[in-house]
């Protein structure tokens, strides 16, 4: 355990432009935006009167508007950091078990006693848990912040922003909400993850061609294939994936329900499961048929870059 | 004592070049071995698969361990230097003895902190911040810290000037070596082992061509110079090697009757070297 916690910081050491100084320019960037847009609005209306104007609209709201708009806001403006962590995870992994081979430090690392499984087990755990929570909390931290501003500008034009929305929204749910679904897609993207830790064990050469390039060849017959008889897309790996990333538990759209926009699991567009953005709808996926066979196929491409990673040095 | 290494038929094959071939080898606690050979003599693929970074074919057991199997638990009593400047660039000093500390139970950092110590290497630096010849010192500095069993360096000093090389040598002799340790060494630089070495093992095309104790060089080779007029005569006791040097002759004999050749001209122990040469050289005529 200590020896897996020793390889896990190893990795944050690795990789902490890519794990924290990337969501922290993402989450400076949004105050930036916050305090740039409180500064025009000011320059040109210094009465602030659009502004009083607005709370005054939202104050006359329930408070379970407020309320459920507030989670709507937290969660939605965490959009961009998700995107930018799939991002983030994604090189990371195709890096993971490329990186050492190229500049032979795997010559260090396999001095050390530590097994091979240990090692790819750091490595995913890395992408799964350390990557998330890391961006979790700056997230947390970010919108923490904006939440101060907000209320210092609420305050400055007369209005009490405990009773407007400090004391309606319940952040804490809206975070654990997220915190859950970013842990979930983890899970989810299981197969995915386990193919770039394949590839980044084997490429000879970048990676990421390796990575991309395969299953665009294999889609690409397929479609012709599929094209030449039938005329439907979904049969082909591109329709499997972008089945695979409309049915993830990570909050990446909005659709309307009830007559309103609201925040949705992975994309609204399939009918597998339901999108609303609850715990239980992101259980559903984790116990579905569709994840039992996802593990099924990361554990393949996982035993492969664990069978390739023993034969690294051999040459 | 039972063996630290031992090799029964040992091979390695990549595709179908044969890079070690059938190759026997007991390797006792408490020595300090050279393994000396060409460029592509097949050291570097008998190390690999020694320290578990290779498959072979062939029977091996590393204290009792098959290395290919169980690399994990066979580098807690092992350490491994393999060739120069593996250490990751991006690290900084102190997270490469904290990782080493969590990950090696052997490890110990005031030790690493007394060899570091003696080098212009500080805590906080990067290595690539770090000269090549730093990086080395900061590698054996790690690795003479942990309390190993079996101690593998292939070209551990490559890249370093004289003066740590010596200092190298004498602390790897004097504050790491004792007769519970063995080492194997890889090195092209003969002439700065041979003081340290107990044994001495060449290989030559994936064969070994010499297996042999330090002492029993000295009983078995006798290197005579003579005289050009004398050439003939010593060349009639079968020299294992001939070369001339400022118009001497100098011949190199194998299990040779010392009184025989004192009598024809000055006799010494040859040099490490100097075996080698003769024994490659030899072995392909």
């Amino acid at each position: 355990m200590n020896r897996l916690i020793a390889l896990i910081r190893r990795e944050y050491w690795e990789n902490k432009g890519a794990f924290r100084t990337t969501p922290l320019v993402i989450g400076g960037i949004y105050i930036a935006f916050l305090l740039m847009s409180i500064f025009t609005t000011a320059h040109f209306d210094n009465e602030m009167y659009t502004f009083r104007e607005a709370i005054r609209l939202l104050a006359e709201q329930t408070p379970e508007f407020r309320s459920t708009h507030g989670s709507e806001v937290l969660l939605g403006s965490s959009l961009f950091f998700t995107i930018v962590l799939a991002f983030v995870v994604f090189f990371y992994l195709l890096g993971a078990l490329y990186d050492d081979r190229k500049d032979r430090s795997i010559l260090f690392w396999k001095s050390l006693p530590a097994s091979d499984t240990l090692t790819i087990a750091s490595k995913l755990l890395s992408a799964m848990v350390l990557a998330p929570l890391l961006f979790w909390v700056i997230i947390v931290i970010t919108q923490t912040i904006m939440a101060g501003i907000a209320s210092l500008m609420v305050l400055s034009v007369g209005e009490n922003p405990w009773t407007l929305f400090l004391s309606v929204v319940n952040p804490f749910k809206a975070w654990a909400l997220l915190l859950v679904s970013y842990l979930a897609a983890s899970i989810w993207f299981l197969p995915m993850y386990g193919w770039l830790l394949l590839v980044s064990s084997f490429a000879p050469r970048i990676p990421l061609l390796f990575a991309v390039l395969p299953p665009v060849v294999f889609a690409i017959l397929q479609v012709w294939i599929t094209f030449l008889e039938t005329f439907t897309f979904n049969a082909s790996l591109f329709g499997l994936i972008g089945e695979w990333v409309a049915n993830s538990p990570a909050i990446l759209t909005a659709q309307v329900h009830d007559g309103q926009g609201t925040l949705a699991l992975g994309m609204p567009l399939t009918k597998d499961f339901d999108h609303a953005v609850t715990v239980s709808n992101i259980l559903d996926r984790l116990f579905s048929l569709q994840m039992a066979g996802g593990l099924a196929v990361a554990a393949v491409f996982l035993a492969g870059a664990l069978w390739l990673r023993h034969r690294a040095t051999e040459s | 004592m039972t063996s630290i290494i031992s090799a029964r038929g040992l091979t390695k094959r990549y595709g179908r070049m044969v890079a070690v071939d059938h190759i026997d080898l007991e390797i006792p606690p408490g020595r300090i071995v050279g393994l000396i050979g060409p460029n592509g003599a097949g050291k570097t693929s008998a190390l690999k698969a020694i320290l578990g970074l290779a498959t072979f074919d062939g029977e091996l057991s590393v204290m009792g361990k098959n290395p290919s199997r169980d690399r994990a638990k066979l580098m807690e009593d092992v350490c491994f230097i393999a060739d120069v400047a593996v250490l990751p660039r991006w690290i900084r000093v102190n997270q490469l003895l904290d990782v080493t500390e969590q990950i090696h139970s052997g490890f110990s950092r005031d030790t690493c902190m007394e060899y570091l110590a003696q080098t212009k290497i500080t805590l906080n630096q990067k290595v690539k911040q770090l000269s090549k010849g730093m990086v080395a010192q900061l590698h054996l500095a790690l690795v003479m810290a942990i309390d190993a069993r079996l101690l593998v360096l292939d070209e551990p000093t490559l890249g370093l000037d004289i003066l740590y090389r010596k200092q190298f040598y004498s602390s790897l002799l004097n504050d790491y070596f004792d007769e519970q340790r063995t080492i194997l060494i890889t090195t092209h630089q003969v002439e700065e082992v041979e003081h340290i070495l107990t044994d001495l093992i060449f290989i030559q095309d994936g064969k070994i061509a010499l297996d042999t104790s330090m002492e029993d060089v000295e009983q078995r080779y006798t290197e005579l110079m003579v005289r050009p007029e004398l050439a003939t005569q010593a060349r009639a006791l079968k020299p294992l090697y001939e070369r001339e040097l400022f118009g001497r002759h100098i011949f190199l004999y194998d299990h040779a009757d010392r009184e025989q050749l004192e009598a024809l001209g000055e006799i010494h122990t040859p040099s490490v070297a100097d075996l080698f040469v003769a024994t490659m050289k030899g072995g392909k005529s």
